[in-house]
């Protein structure tokens, strides 16, 4: 039996508002959304439009209930932090409403995927952004996180490639962005004036916590591959050709250093179409259809690099385009005394390589399929200065990660950071130390969140810059030392959410 | 009311005026704003000058205005919206305090122009992204507040491109640093660990410098900005290409960014690019426009480091196909322009006189964002209403600029005329007010409102006022910060 | 495995809603890109194999007590499998097992739907579970001169199906394609009167005793004829034989083919020669059984080595969906002159239900058609004339679904526009 309940008048106009069968509090519809070690929800409401959200957000202010939604609820941030919540699942919000080819921007609803999107956009030669994570994310980049990935060095990032959006405030009031009001347009978000888009996001969003997004748009980018995803062969060793004037390579390098200097030139040169710093383990991953071929290939190809590598593509507008992005990838590869590995060089291999990085389905495999559900100890990570300094932070940790694996508490992986990023053209970078596949003893389990702890005391004394940061505990550590940024968070959700009824575990809270 | 003798004791007996000239000049500018005297006039030399400025300004109630560039001053918002009004002038306020190649960033104060920090960047290999010949006196740290269209639209990834991070002390007081710039740490701290204050977003989960910028000064005043550059070209190739049909020019303007080939790409109509070029009125200025279509787009391709003549070559050629595509010519030269000439020029701020004042004496300008669909018909729009009101189309100036890799497109009006002629004045007075209107029901999108329209453009933007007013309500809870600006 | 050993399954997954979708890197377009028809008609994430999952532990655990509502949710899928085929493309867990465990597990604790119990009743009384069955068992097999196994020996073993022995409408499909064997000089025989269900559709519902009962009577039934060889035109009926027989060690040494199978091989013999032109655009849906579902069962017994790497001591392989049955119809239908061939959206390993199976189409016959329906609509936007399949649940439904409608499209059964072009 579900343990918390919901107002039964609040749960009566919801039957009202959305019908009896878009609202549940029966056990078994709750159960289906617990996540781990999570409390459960008390309700789960099902809204179809802007509308329905509005009304709900205002009956949840009236009924005082705290609320909070999200989309394919992949991840903790989508839980919630208390009992009593009501979850506003946005499934039945899922339409692409606009994809505009002259001005290259496409307007979704929260439970659209990347997946879907792209392939939208592909068809009409465009490309989105995807977030690392996987391209079964939801497209808005107001979701979770930060909407950065893979492609990130030529597609921007969620942050940055956001438009016009619309906004149920957490006290109930729709927000229409920018020309969306005047207009009913999604070009512009911002204005008139200052731009909303600083209090509805940051480096990560909100999570839930300040109320409820429901359309965004976001700013496309050319795609001169084919219009439709290729792949050949049947589930899970769909194989595909590199398209023409395309490119792709991973690149080991002798040190960390060489792999950054070559990373910034390919950056400057903004000759990047994809580009990941990764480690061996998790190229290896990507490609394996299975954790024992994961660990058959990174037998075999670890020992083969020389050190830290990057996956980089590059994609030419023209036959000329790609052959003079071509000569000074080389040269600059040359210059930092870098290595193509042949595992992605193979043709054999590296159209399924370019794929699945262009939409990534694998990051599952690279991070999840380890140990399953969680990561260990999950993503580590620091939000960008810049490239050099977020590299340095990494570096830092790396001896952590070795001294793990020499204990036996994670596999055999590489200590080399798994992800780092530069962002359009260097323009912004971030980096993440992923530790994958841990051991659930009680001693491994604290090395773990010991480890948690000594990466933001890292990028704190390190003066990094702050971590993946939610929560009260976390905005708290590194308030202080971070301009009090903690305290303006705090003053806007009091200003938005008078009633604090957001649900903002995975945000902060407006405690004094 | 501040006492001139407190603000005196922070800032120096000399950086405070209460002299009759200064005060009129503060008091009005070209634009058709009311014109409202300020009380004083202060000069800050730095941060802490400012705190206890807004300090002092928040137990006395009075209000700030802050202001960054020098005159001509064009939008009205820098003409206190009410009396006992203070001017925080910042344009002394000249350090460049940073500047770091690694990251390609820059660090300066308020006061810093234009022409003060290109040739410092160019030292280092580096330039900046800037708007359409900004006037000398612009002040940098002005323009990227005010969200001003760069010519270089494939560096736009953002509208808030091409600034990074901010220091400000907003209305309550409080010194404040946005993004990267946050910390952990001081900005020393931080560049000693290799921080370059680059990322803008954050810190953790708002950005609060999107909420400063277009803020006109009413949350906050800014005491330093980062900035993002770019590198100097190793060999550069301009163009221009001209038409009568706006479609066609468009249509090439979407491949050249789309395809990342081209820095400065914007259209300008034959009226504002003789009013660039030329440097006598009326005779040369005619006889410019004469030469030219009325449509002409301009752009550059260049080369950096790595195979700069393969590039330039290969982009040339990619180039030449899409204007084939496009029915268009790539020229060096149209008429009596040549493009290497206007390279050079909107490389650098505007001579004097600034060019929109070169002709006439004043300019009007109408701008506004929107989308390539409705390019044509706001055009029409916007001619129809011109020769309706008595001001002639044809002497009307149209300046398009794509931006946010053109997401979007920056549409400019520029209405030229004689301040001395009350006539002249008045129509394009009410030509701006009844355009406001037209334009907004046509697809414009007025994203930077200043002046006397402010109240019709938030009249079509209820949601983002009230929001914004409790934005206001949090960092200026006072209303000291320019008030009587925007929707506050 | 009983459901509480799958509870580690739940904690393996990591609520990615890939199981909602086909293989994402497979989408092409937005519409057609749902896999799965329960979360596409219900949204309550705890339709999805996500979501199911998740109540699993709470089922084995007894903090989830059984109800109307749990019934429903259990109930309202196909147990189509897309959702285990998805997920598998990138983890290393089982997602259809422990459904169908659930259900296996409201069967031992007597709790299914009314309408289930009474199908098997029928099923123990009369060796079908289609009600109402007013036909004998091997009417459809009337002047075909075929031989009976119970009392000659073949080689060939016809297995006719409920679905097609009950329903004189389809008979014909059955009697296709035992003369077609029959014309390529196949020793084949039936089984007539004596034929019984494979009772795959009863261990679907969950009903795990039921179905070993026939499965051994059936085996049996083989085993003393001496057949070699099971082919049978319906694809619950080939999953029944060929992977849930073996699951349970009981096909023995029974080679187990659909008809598509055994007509693209005597094609290929040139023992049937598809020479007659069938001028027709059609697409092929690829039933569930017989695609993702048709692939042998791989037998592995031994722990999972949990961490730090989920591994397992042997090594196991996980059944994907890899070798499932998609070439050989294909094979047939572009061995037939003046066919088209196009295809949908979601085919192969990725196809979309046609929506009878799970015991749905008896126990909410709604949500059958709509999902029937679905895969109607996407038929028709390839521009087919036909849509041809390979099982005769999915030919029902999908008839019934365009009656319903009232729209132009046909529905055949592979064999029958085969029979054509001989």
């Amino acid at each position: 039996m579900s343990l918390n309940k919901i107002n039964k008048e609040l749960y009566k106009a919801l039957e009202d508002v959305l019908g009896p069968e878009n609202i549940s509090e029966d056990p078994i519809v709750i159960y289906g959304y617990k996540f781990k070690m999570a409390p459960e929800f008390a309700a789960i409401a099902l809204p179809k439009n802007t509308k329905e959200v509005q009304t709900i957000v205002r009956l949840c202010n009236k009924y005082k209930t705290k609320y909070k939604a999200a989309s394919t609820s992949w991840g903790a941030y989508a839980d919630p932090g208390v009992l009593g919540v009501l979850k506003i699942d946005l499934r039945r919000m899922n339409r692409i409403i606009e994809i505009n080819e002259k001005n290259m921007y496409a307007v979704v609803e929260p439970y659209v995927i990347y997946a879907q999107l792209q392939a939208e956009v592909m068809k009409r030669g465009m490309l989105c952004n995807v977030t690392g994570a996987g391209s079964n994310c939801s497209a808005l980049p107001l979701a979770a996180h930060a909407n950065l990935g893979q492609l990130s060095i030529s597609c921007s990032w969620g942050e940055r490639n956001l438009l016009g959006y619309e906004w149920v405030t957490p006290d109930g009031d729709i927000v229409r962005s920018g020309a969306l009001e005047s207009l009913g347009e999604y070009f512009c978000g911002d204005g008139p004036g200052p731009s909303l888009r600083g209090i509805i996001r940051g480096d990560q969003t909100p999570m839930g916590g300040l109320g409820v997004y429901t359309k965004a748009a976001q700013k496309l980018y050319p795609w001169t591959g084919p219009s439709v995803f290729p792949g050949e062969g049947v589930s899970p060793h769909y194989v595909s050709q590199v398209p023409p004037n395309f490119m792709i390579r991973y690149y080991h390098f002798p040190s960390p250093q060489l792999q950054e200097d070559a990373m910034m030139k390919i950056a400057e040169t903004e000759i990047g179409f994809l580009m990941m710093g990764f480690n061996i383990t998790m190229v290896t991953a990507n490609m394996a259809t299975s954790n024992r071929e994961e660990r058959e290939l990174t037998k075999t190809w670890m020992p083969q690099v020389q050190g830290p590598g990057c996956v980089v593509v590059i994609a030419g507008n023209s036959a000329g385009d790609f052959e003079y992005k071509k000569m000074v990838l080389e040269k600059i590869v040359e210059e930092c005394n870098g290595k193509s590995l042949p595992l992605v060089e193979d043709p054999k291999n590296a159209g399924g390589f370019l794929y699945r990085w262009t939409r990534p389905t694998s990051s599952i495999r690279e991070c999840f399929r380890v140990g399953g559900g969680g990561m260990g100890a999950g993503a580590v990570s620091v939000s960008a200065d810049n490239y050099p300094l977020m590299h340095k932070w990494v570096l830092a940790l790396a001896p952590y990660k070795a001294d793990f694996i020499k204990r036996g508490y994670v596999y055999a992986q590489s200590t080399d950071p798994p992800v780092m990023q530069l962002m359009e053209h260097g323009h912004g970078g971030h980096c993440e130390m992923l530790i994958t596949g841990t051991v659930k003893t009680p001693e491994a389990n604290k090395a773990m969140m010991d480890f948690m702890e000594i990466s933001k005391k890292v990028a704190i004394e390190g003066h990094f810059g702050t971590g993946y940061v939610w929560g009260d505990k976390d905005h708290d550590l590194f308030g202080p030392p971070t301009s009090n940024y903690h305290l303006w968070l705090r003053k806007v959700k009091k200003t938005f959410d008078p009633n604090g009824l957001s649900e903002a575990n995975s945000y902060i809270s407006a405690k004094e | 009311m501040i006492e001139e003798k407190e603000l005196a004791k922070i800032v120096g007996t000399t950086n405070v005026s209460r002299e009759p000239e200064t005060l009129k000049s503060y008091s009005k500018d070209i634009s058709f704003v009311n014109s409202v005297r300020p009380e004083c006039v202060v000069r800050p030399g730095n941060a802490d000058d400012i705190k206890k400025i807004v300090k002092l300004a928040n137990e006395t109630r009075t209000p700030l205005v802050p202001v960054s560039s020098g005159e001509p001053h064009f939008r009205g918002d820098t003409i206190p919206g009410t009396g006992g009004a203070v001017m925080v002038d910042l344009s002394g306020m000249k350090k460049i305090i940073r500047i770091d190649r690694l990251n390609r960033m820059v660090m300066f104060e308020p006061g810093v122009t234009y022409g003060e920090l290109i040739p410092v960047l160019a030292k280092e290999g580096m330039r900046f992204s800037m708007p359409l010949l900004p006037r000398k006196t612009k002040s940098v740290v002005g323009s990227m507040l005010e969200r001003e269209p760069v010519v270089m639209p494939a560096y736009h990834w953002d509208i808030s491109d091409p600034l990074g991070c901010v220091e400000v002390v907003f209305g309550t007081g409080d010194t404040f640093r946005t993004g990267a710039a946050a910390g952990p740490g001081t900005i020393e701290e931080q560049w000693e660990a290799g921080g370059a204050q680059q990322e803008a977003a954050g810190p953790t989960q708002f950005s609060l410098y999107r909420v400063i910028q277009g803020a006109q000064g009413t949350m906050g005043i800014v005491t330093w900005a980062s900035a993002k550059c770019e590198l100097l070209p190793r060999l550069e190739e301009p163009f221009l290409v001209g038409s009568s049909q706006l479609d066609k020019i468009m249509e090439m303007v979407y491949w050249l960014i789309r395809t990342r080939m081209v820095n400065e790409c914007f259209v300008l109509n034959n009226t504002n690019l003789a009013t660039i070029m030329a440097n006598k009125f009326p005779g040369e200025y005619q006889d410019i426009k004469n030469s030219l279509p009325p449509w002409i787009l301009f752009f550059n391709i260049a080369g950096y480091d790595y195979f700069p003549e393969k590039k330039v070559s290969v982009h040339i050629h990619d180039m030449k196909e899409i204007a084939q595509r496009a029915g268009l010519e790539p020229v060096q030269a149209i008429g009596k322009v040549s493009a290497s000439e206007l390279l050079e020029a909107v490389q650098r701020p505007s001579e004097d006189p600034y060019w929109k004042l070169r002709g006439k004496g004043a300019c009007e300008d109408i701008f506004f964002i929107t989308i390539n669909d409705k390019l044509s018909g706001l055009v029409s729009a916007m001619n129809n209403l011109a020769d309706a009101a008595g001001y002639p189309a044809s002497e009307m100036g149209i300046y398009l600029q794509p931006i946010v890799q053109n997401a979007n497109c920056h549409l400019e009006f520029n209405l030229f005329y004689n301040p001395e002629d009350p006539a002249e004045a008045g129509k394009v007075r009410e030509l701006n007010t009844k355009a406001t209107k037209t334009l907004m029901s046509n697809g414009a999108f007025f994203s930077r409102p200043y002046g006397e329209n402010t109240d019709t453009i938030y009249s079509s933007h209820a949601s983002t006022a009230a929001a914004l007013k409790r934005v206001k309500a949090m960092f200026d809870p006072n209303n000291i910060m320019n008030p009587g600006k925007l929707c506050f | 495995m009983p459901l509480k050993d799958y509870v580690r399954e739940t904690e393996i997954c990591c609520g990615c809603s890939c199981c909602k979708f086909i293989p994402l890197e497979k989408i092409k377009e937005y519409k057609h890109s749902y896999v799965c028809p329960s979360i596409a008609k219900y949204n309550f994430n705890t339709y999805a194999a996500f979501g199911r999952l998740a109540f699993a532990k709470n089922l084995v655990d007894k903090t989830l007590e059984y109800s109307d509502k749990v019934l429903e949710v259990i109930y309202n899928c196909q147990m189509c499998g897309a959702c285990d085929t998805s997920c598998k493309y990138a983890m290393d867990m089982d997602v259809l097992e422990p459904i169908n465990e659930t259900r296996i597990k409201c069967v031992e604790d007597g709790q299914t739907l009314p309408v289930l119990d009474k199908l098997v009743a029928s099923m123990r009384k009369q060796g079908t579970m289609l009600p109402g069955a007013k036909a004998k068992r091997g009417q459809w097999a009337e002047g075909l001169g075929v031989k009976d196994i119970t009392k000659e020996k073949v080689q060939v073993l016809f297995h006719a199906g409920c679905r097609i022995s009950y329903n004189k409408d389809m008979w014909k499909l059955a009697q296709a394609s035992v003369k077609l064997l029959k014309k390529a000089g196949v020793d084949v025989g039936i089984a007539g009167d004596n034929e019984s269900c494979c009772g795959g559709r009863a261990y679907q519902m969950g009903y795990r005793e039921d179905f070993l009962n026939q499965a051994k009577k059936n085996m049996e039934m083989i085993k003393k004829s001496g057949v070699k060889t099971l082919v049978t035109g319906c694809a619950d009926c080939y999953n029944a034989f060929k992977v849930l027989y073996d699951k349970f060690d009981l096909k023995g040494s029974l080679e187990v083919l659909h008809t598509t199978e055994y007509f693209a091989r005597l094609i290929k013999d040139g023992k049937l020669k598809p020479t007659k032109k069938v001028a027709l655009k059609v697409t092929y849906h690829d039933p569930c059984r017989l695609g993702r579902l048709g692939e042998s069962w791989i037998h592995w017994k031994g722990k999972e080595i949990p961490e730090p790497v989920r591994l397992f001591n042997p090594p196991r392989e996980f059944m994907r969906g890899t070798n499932g049955i998609y070439e050989p119809p294909r094979d047939v239908l572009k061995s037939i002159p003046g066919l088209k061939l196009v295809e949908m959206d979601r085919i192969k390993e990725y196809a979309w239900c046609c929506g009878s199976g799970g015991g749905v189409s008896e126990t909410n016959h709604e949500f059958a058609k709509w999902t029937a329906n679905e895969r109607i609509t996407e038929a028709e936007s390839t521009g087919a004339e036909a849509i041809v399949t390979a099982c005769p649940w999915c030919e029902s439904i999908f008839g019934d679904t365009i009656k319903a409608k009232g729209n132009a499209l046909k529905v055949y059964d592979i064999v029958e526009i085969l029979e054509k072009s001989i």
